[in-house]
């Protein structure tokens, strides 16, 4: 019996070293892999993911590609076409289709799309924080894109207030990848009571107008709410402020429905508070989860989260409760600032 | 018989000290747990007050009676059959909130309900005042403040219960406003179930509809309403009717905006909220309580790991340690007992056959199950409810849920797996604390692959008379298999056979309670051991009866030619491609019953 339990200990200690040590090194990797900027053609590297960029954009206007097109497309020898796709096979964001071309896998979409997305708002930060020339900032946010995690690219484009476009005009991609589809439409005839609307454009035409408007706070990437609407008069609420303009004026603002703002629960950082807002998902879980206390308005903390990264707690109504990051992203929710 | 004879229904959240009312009103101790979705089997008791005598049916432990769980379900019908004469709800003082969207839905259902406000010793401990006049007369039922785990209030719970079935207590139905777009489909569709003839709960009905309540749409579309909502012999009401109303209802459900089922238990939270408000005086800010700082420790990066390994060395220490002494004391025992029978037995000249399958077979048989399993299990049992009484299961739940998730299980699953080192037997015992049928399934199917405390035994045993200096790292490649079995079938059941079932991992983490002792004891010997001990003797005992009457028939003959000899021979064939000999095989089919008994078989074949 003693025998037994000597070893049961020594085995089960050494599995829980295991364990630790593997947790230990997952995260030493993630780290390393968002820092470092490893050289050639390796899992994840730089030149992989500019690769995906490419590879990205081929399948955008073709449908589908081979190495051969992809090695033209990134402007190297045919005969590196194959590396490359080598290495995109590798890092899991490409595969073969039933054809004999290329697809990028669902992972890869997604991160050429958060790499779109990185690069965008970095050049919208550099040219309006750092006053960078434009011709200036597509290197540096290039290089910059790379080494960004999602929770970094969240701040920024929190703080940036949701930019719609980068200082050359291209779209940036929201955080699912979604695109807004309109280019955008007249206040006045979007603009209806209650609805909240994203200012991404303002005529330059009467320029004391724009001057006017810019002066109000009223610029692109800012979101308003319609409170009133008269024939000839708009009241709007922009943050905490209340702002009235004239129904001509609105004729010159192109906006937008401002995208959600709510974010899944699973991706906050711990001791962050949070507002409910909506909850997805139906059925069971859904319910479940009302009960639990999860209703719109309730006020949610993160607690923290298991060793192992998952599941994580909140504290809701005064009770703990733990659930996997899956289960709290079918939760949507706004940050609450604290006062 | 006594004439004022009234039925109370015990409703309540998980965990707020539901079974510690039932046990301290009853007098028979039942289980108090410190793990949500406990009280699964209903549990009756009853007692007596003057001249009253008054039945006790202890309910499931629930969030809700939004019938999306078995417990929910069992909970609802219970209060919706009308067998209760009075429901009594027991809600958790410091979580108010969250509470009362469950006294209010049993509102909805019933108007007799008498609400306990239970855990009040932690409420003040935090320094907050509850307004209890203002609390009853917010809700419109009477609120009695106790202390179960001390017995406080209790007096006055039963007073309240008197007064409330006399009549002289008055009491109301929920008056939780919806809103004017749910409050306005409700009343149309209530007049559709008036027009059919529907004239009880039609409110609640017309509600359940709207959520699209799987029950009660359900029984809308079999055209088998339930009793509770028709008056004694009404007409039957034709199938078509019925479903004119369902259509009409999913109708209004899908043209509101917000989603009328988030709504209706916003709004209902919404109330639950202001009524709080109006009553709960947190004087203190909320501070960081104990239950925090220890969070902090054992859910740590670094330091969860050797707290659970310690925590899992000590119990399982404990228990084989501990059980060395009473184990050899109660084997000791059972031989005198053995050496007794046969002499008394020979004394009375009583044939062969019966010394022989009484003493060797039935008792030293039994007596060997007995003395291996009882002391571990009373331990082990003690330890383990010690520690879930304290709330720390929930804990390890969380910290390991990561590890299972990856083989498509649930933190709780490694609890029990961590229990079937002990004994397959209890590890299956513990796996009620996992709420998910599915996962309950997996882990009760992979259980027994986990090397346990007997087979381990018997095990190394064999591994030191055949390996000899190799013995440890056979040992230990052993434990690696059958770990490794255990995950990789939960791997394959969930892949095969529960693809589309979805596995949600939401748990209440509660804070941590003083266990108490005279409870845990009680709930360990009579609930667990006593009645696993009795099921294993029920059938090790004939069992082992009868492998002895099969190793000596005919009697007299060498063992070829025992019916145990025979089955030997016709195995032999069988087990030579695995290697195994005859015996062998025939001693892996007595231990069918139990696995402790495979030495004993062994022995005498």
């Amino acid at each position: 019996m003693l025998n037994f339990l000597h070893w049961f200990l020594l085995v089960i200690s050494f599995l829980l070293a295991a364990l630790w040590l593997w947790s230990l090194l997952r995260q030493r990797r993630k780290i390393s892999s968002a820092q470092s900027s490893t050289h050639g053609l390796g899992y994840r590297s730089v030149e992989t993911e500019d690769a995906l960029k490419a590879a990205s954009a081929l399948q955008k206007t073709k449908g589908t590609w081979n190495s051969e097109e992809l090695a033209h497309s990134l402007g190297l020898p045919v005969a590196l076409g194959q590396a490359v796709t080598g290495a995109l096979v590798v890092s899991g964001w490409a595969k073969k289709d039933t054809q004999g071309g290329m697809q990028l896998t669902e992972e890869g979409r997604e991160r050429s799309q958060e790499l779109i997305r990185a690069h965008r708002l970095w050049e919208r930060y550099l040219a309006d924080r750092e006053q960078m020339a434009l011709d200036e900032v597509h290197a540096e946010a290039h290089r910059r894109e790379h080494e960004t995690t999602v929770e970094e690219l969240e701040r920024l484009d929190f703080e940036l207030g949701h930019p719609a476009w980068d200082p050359h005009g291209h779209v940036i991609p929201g955080p699912q990848g979604q695109v807004p589809s309109s280019l955008g439409r007249s206040l006045l005839d979007e603009g209806k009571q209650g609805s909240r609307l994203r200012i991404i454009s303002l005529d330059d035409e009467p320029a004391a107008l724009l001057a006017q408007l810019t002066v109000m706070g009223l610029k692109p990437g800012v979101d308003v709410e319609v409170l009133e609407k008269d024939p000839d008069l708009l009241r709007l609420r922009l943050d905490e402020r209340l702002v009235s303009i004239a129904a001509a004026a609105a004729r010159h603002i192109s906006v937008f429905p401002a995208p959600a703002l709510p974010v899944p629960l699973g991706e906050l950082s711990v001791h962050s508070r949070v507002r409910v807002v909506e909850i997805r998902g139906g059925g069971k879980h859904q319910r479940r989860m009302l009960d639990m206390g999860f209703v719109p308005g309730a006020e949610v903390m993160v607690v923290r989260k298991a060793p192992l990264g998952d599941p994580i707690e909140y504290r809701i109504k005064g009770t703990a409760v733990s659930m996997r990051q899956k289960d709290a992203d079918t939760v949507l929710v706004e940050e609450l600032r604290n006062e | 018989m006594n004439e004022k004879r009234i039925v109370i229904g015990l409703a309540g959240n998980p965990n707020v000290g539901k079974s510690a009312i039932f046990n301290a009103l009853t007098g028979s101790r039942q289980h108090v747990g410190n793990w949500p979705g406990k009280t699964i089997e209903r549990a009756e008791g009853v007692f007596y007050h003057e001249d009253w005598e008054i039945h006790l049916v202890d309910l499931p432990g629930t969030y809700s009676l939004a019938a999306q769980s078995l417990e929910e379900v069992v909970a609802r019908d219970y209060i919706l059959s009308g067998e209760p004469d009075i429901v009594v709800n027991v809600v958790d003082a410091t979580s108010l909130e969250r509470n009362l969207n469950l006294t209010l839905q049993i509102q909805e259902l019933t108007d007799k309900v008498v609400v306990a406000l239970n855990l009040m010793d932690e409420v003040k401990r935090q320094g907050w005042e509850i307004d209890v006049k203002a609390l009853e007369a917010a809700l419109g039922l009477p609120v009695v403040p106790t202390i179960a785990t001390e017995g406080e209030g209790l007096s006055e719970l039963t007073t309240a219960l008197i007064g409330v079935a006399e009549g002289g207590m008055k009491t109301h139905t929920a008056s939780v406003d919806y809103g004017l777009t749910v409050e306005g489909y409700t009343k149309s569709l209530e007049a559709d179930l008036a027009s059919l003839g529907i004239d009880k709960r039609r409110h609640w009905v017309a509600l359940r509809l709207l959520e699209d309540d799987p029950e009660v749409v359900e029984a809308f579309k079999a055209g088998n309403l339930p009793d509770c909502c028709l008056q004694e012999n009404s007409p039957p009401i034709s199938l078509e009717a019925l479903q004119t109303v369902l259509r009409r209802a999913a109708r209004l459900r899908e043209s509101t905006h917000p989603d009328v089922r988030i709504e209706i238990v916003r709004r209902r939270y919404e109330f639950a909220d202001s009524v709080v408000h109006r009553t709960v005086n947190r004087l203190r800010p909320v501070e960081e309580s104990l239950t925090e700082h220890v969070d902090r420790i054992v859910t740590h990066r670094v330091w969860s790991w050797p707290i659970m390994l310690v925590m899992l060395s000590v119990v399982l220490w404990v228990t084989i340690q501990g059980a060395n002494v009473p184990s050899d004391m109660l084997a000791t025992a059972f031989g005198w007992l053995a050496k007794g029978m046969r002499n008394l037995l020979a004394h009375m000249n009583a044939p062969w056959w019966v010394v022989g399958s009484l003493v060797d077979g039935l008792i030293v048989g039994t007596g060997t199950v007995i003395a291996v399993m009882l002391p571990p299990m009373i331990i082990f049992f003690t330890a383990f409810n010690l520690l879930e009484d304290i709330g720390f299961i929930p804990r390890i739940a969380f910290n390991l849920d990561r590890l299972m998730r990856a083989v498509g299980s649930q933190g709780k699953h490694t609890m029990v797996a961590m229990m079937c080192f002990g004994c397959n037997v209890t590890g299956v015992l513990t796996s009620r604390i996992i709420e998910n049928p599915k996962d309950r399934i997996v882990a009760i199917v992979t259980s027994p692959l986990i090397l346990c405390n007997g087979r381990f035994g018997a095990g190394l045993a064999l591994i030191i008379l055949f390996f000899g200096k190799h013995a440890l790292s056979v040992t230990l490649g052993f434990l690696a298999i059958s770990m490794g079995a255990m995950l990789l079938a939960t791997w394959t059941l969930n892949r095969l056979f529960f693809r589309r079932e979805p596995s949600g991992f939401v748990m209440e983490l509660p804070p941590y309670r003083t266990p108490k002792w005279g409870q845990v004891i009680w709930r360990t010997m009579i609930h667990q051991v006593g009645h696993t001990m009795g099921r294993a003797v029920m059938i090790a005992a004939p069992a082992t009866f009868l492998i002895w009457l099969l190793g000596n028939i005919p009697p007299g003959a060498p063992f070829e030619q025992t019916a145990v000899g025979h089955l030997v021979g016709t195995l032999a064939p069988l087990g030579r491609p695995f290697g195994l000999s005859g015996e062998m095989l025939t001693s892996l089919l007595f231990t069918l019953p139990a696995k402790e008994i495979v030495v004993s078989s062994l022995a005498m074949t």
